[in-house]
């Protein structure tokens, strides 16, 4: 039996909300830097082939199992993944235990965003008062980065002291939205933020697709040969496993979904509202933002100052490369270049915090939930801890804490996770059952292949991934095999700390659940 | 840009946005 509850549970203020948090909350750093070097570099437009195929099988159905999972959840009124996880197979007294890992990433990853989001911030007032104005090529502008992050001391910045200033303000914003809430907090700011992020982003593709060709000793440097570099299909690479591979990990990172956040957005759902239109519509928008916007923007732009051999070069440093780097630097040589530079910097911040919210989410609902605690004061557990966590990130960024985190919190968990996730629905809840709580109060009928789909191929496609990743990542990675001896110590440091995190998390869960059976009376 | 590249260009946002429109107006139509 549900708990009683010191304060009336909270609510989305309208669907149109709960499906722009979601897609805020998808759409990230990742559609705009991510998805167009992933493209570029592996086949062109003949990428797109199993980009679609993996949004079908891959992304759309585990969009379904999370908004589904999350209103079903919902329903106890538990909104993280341990609870919502324990009311899917209630005989099974560990599957709670496995729900810890849609915490722990979510707490993971928003360590290491919300700095990487404070750099946007720092970025987008450097644009507006010229800051790196001085910087006029690739290795002055990277250095200005290093700077910056306080990697090496140099002209533009002695320490990480400006980094900190604004990661100060990036983290407070962070805790002031989830503090107020969902619908005041949340929902408005995704509203906003996903409007003026997509104004923005058009603003610089109609800049962009209006370039011409700037040089006209370099015709054949044109904005519609920057198209064709990220278009043109190139079919024998379609041949390799790591492109399909490269399409399927883009999709499954971009939709977020695996990483538990979905799961507490739809467990502040009414039963009777609908969550197949709602996944669907989520989704759109984020391949809206990708494919047209983030694939309008950086390639393009770089092919018409760099040409095809700068831009493959520039891709092969790297998203980071492109965004502080590269973009920075074609914006200098546009009319209005300040404006659209700030523009750029500013529509990714928008797009990281509509991210890192979500991300902050799940551990703060979970000490409301768990152990009723007020929104606020589980705001404050939440910052103090994270806040300490932020500091390894901070001040051993060049030491590979970051890589680190992204590496087990961004990536392993996620998959792992979905596994879980698609497991528990499809084969455990049951197809028929689940296909039915799918449907209830459903604005659309999905077609029914997507049944065989959910329960064969969408697992069979995950367990591939994972099984790929181990094999060139996950092992090479846990033996420590490609990681520099001096920088040893700090992964094995990091690491310590987030088996800390897992187990404290842990620790919780068997507590409130103690707490809870002690309360029901039950052993 | 090819002949190719075009076609996946034109192909791919036609599909999205086709997809964008339909939930759109879904979403925005009111339930009886």
């Amino acid at each position: 039996m549900a708990e009683q509850r010191k304060a009336p549970r909270e609510a989305w203020g309208s669907k149109l909300g709960v499906i722009l948090a979601v897609a805020g909350s998808a759409v990230g750093l990742g559609n705009f830097l991510r998805f167009p070097v992933q493209a570029a570099k592996n086949g062109g437009g003949a990428f797109m082939i199993p980009y679609f195929i993996s949004f079908l099988l891959l992304g759309l159905p585990l969009m379904w199992v999370e908004w589904t999972t999350g209103r079903f959840g919902g329903g106890f009124e538990r909104s993280t993944a341990p609870g919502i996880f324990e009311t899917v197979w209630q005989k099974n007294r560990f599957i709670k235990y496995f729900g810890v890992i849609g915490i722990f990433g979510p707490t993971i990853i928003y360590v290491y965003y919300t700095y990487i989001e404070s750099w946007l911030l720092g970025y987008s007032v450097f644009a507006i008062t010229g800051q790196y104005a001085s910087c006029t090529d690739q290795a002055s502008m990277a250095a200005f980065l290093q700077g910056y992050q306080g990697l090496v001391p140099n002209e533009h910045f002695s320490s990480v002291s400006t980094a900190y200033f604004y990661f100060l303000i990036t983290f407070a914003l962070n805790i002031l939205v989830v503090w107020i809430g969902l619908r005041g907090g949340i929902e408005r700011v995704c509203k906003v933020g996903l409007l003026v992020l997509f104004v923005f982003a058009v603003a610089i593709l109609i800049r962009v697709v209006t370039l011409g060709a700037p040089d006209p000793a370099k015709p054949e440097w044109s904005v519609s040969n920057g198209f064709g570099f990220l278009w043109n299909p190139r079919w024998s690479e379609l041949k390799q496993a790591r492109v399909w591979l490269a399409a399927a990990g883009q999709i499954f990172f971009t939709l977020s979904v695996g990483f538990g956040v979905i799961l507490t957005y739809a467990s502040y759902l009414r039963r009777q509202d609908d969550v197949a239109l709602s996944g669907l519509t989520a989704s759109t928008a984020n391949e809206v933002a990708e494919v047209i916007l983030g694939g309008s923007i950086v390639i393009p732009a770089a092919f018409v100052f760099f040409g095809p051999q700068g831009t493959t070069e520039i891709a092969e440093g790297g998203a980071f490369n492109l965004g502080f780097v590269t973009m920075p630097l074609v914006l200098q040589q546009v009319a209005f270049g300040k404006f659209f530079a700030f523009a750029w910097f500013f529509l990714l911040f928008l797009a990281g915090i509509t991210s890192s919210i979500s991300l902050a989410l799940p551990a703060v609902v979970f000490l409301q939930d768990e152990f009723n605690l007020d929104r606020k004061t589980a705001s404050i557990i939440f910052a103090v801890v994270t806040f300490n966590l932020c500091q390894v990130v901070i001040f051993f960024n060049g030491q590979g804490a970051l890589d680190e985190m992204d590496f087990w919190g961004g990536t392993f968990c996620v998959v792992v996770f979905a596994m879980i996730e698609v497991i528990l629905f499809a084969w455990v809840f049951g197809m028929d059952k689940a296909w039915s709580e799918l449907h209830s109060g459903s604005d659309i009928r999905i077609p029914g292949v997507y049944r065989f789909i959910i329960k064969y191929v969408t697992p069979v496609f995950l367990a591939l991934i994972l099984g790929f990743w181990f094999v060139q990542e996950g092992w090479p990675t846990l033996l420590l095999a490609r990681t520099p001896t001096e920088k040893v110590p700090f992964v094995i440091a990091t690491r310590v700390l987030m088996v800390d995190l897992f187990a404290g998390l842990a620790f919780l869960v068997w507590l409130a659940w103690r707490k809870r059976s002690a309360k029901e009376g039950t052993p | 840009m090819t002949l190719a590249g075009w076609v996946f260009l034109v192909a791919s946002w036609g599909g999205i946005l086709g997809l964008c429109v339909f939930c759109v107006r879904r979403t925005l139509r009111k339930k009886p």
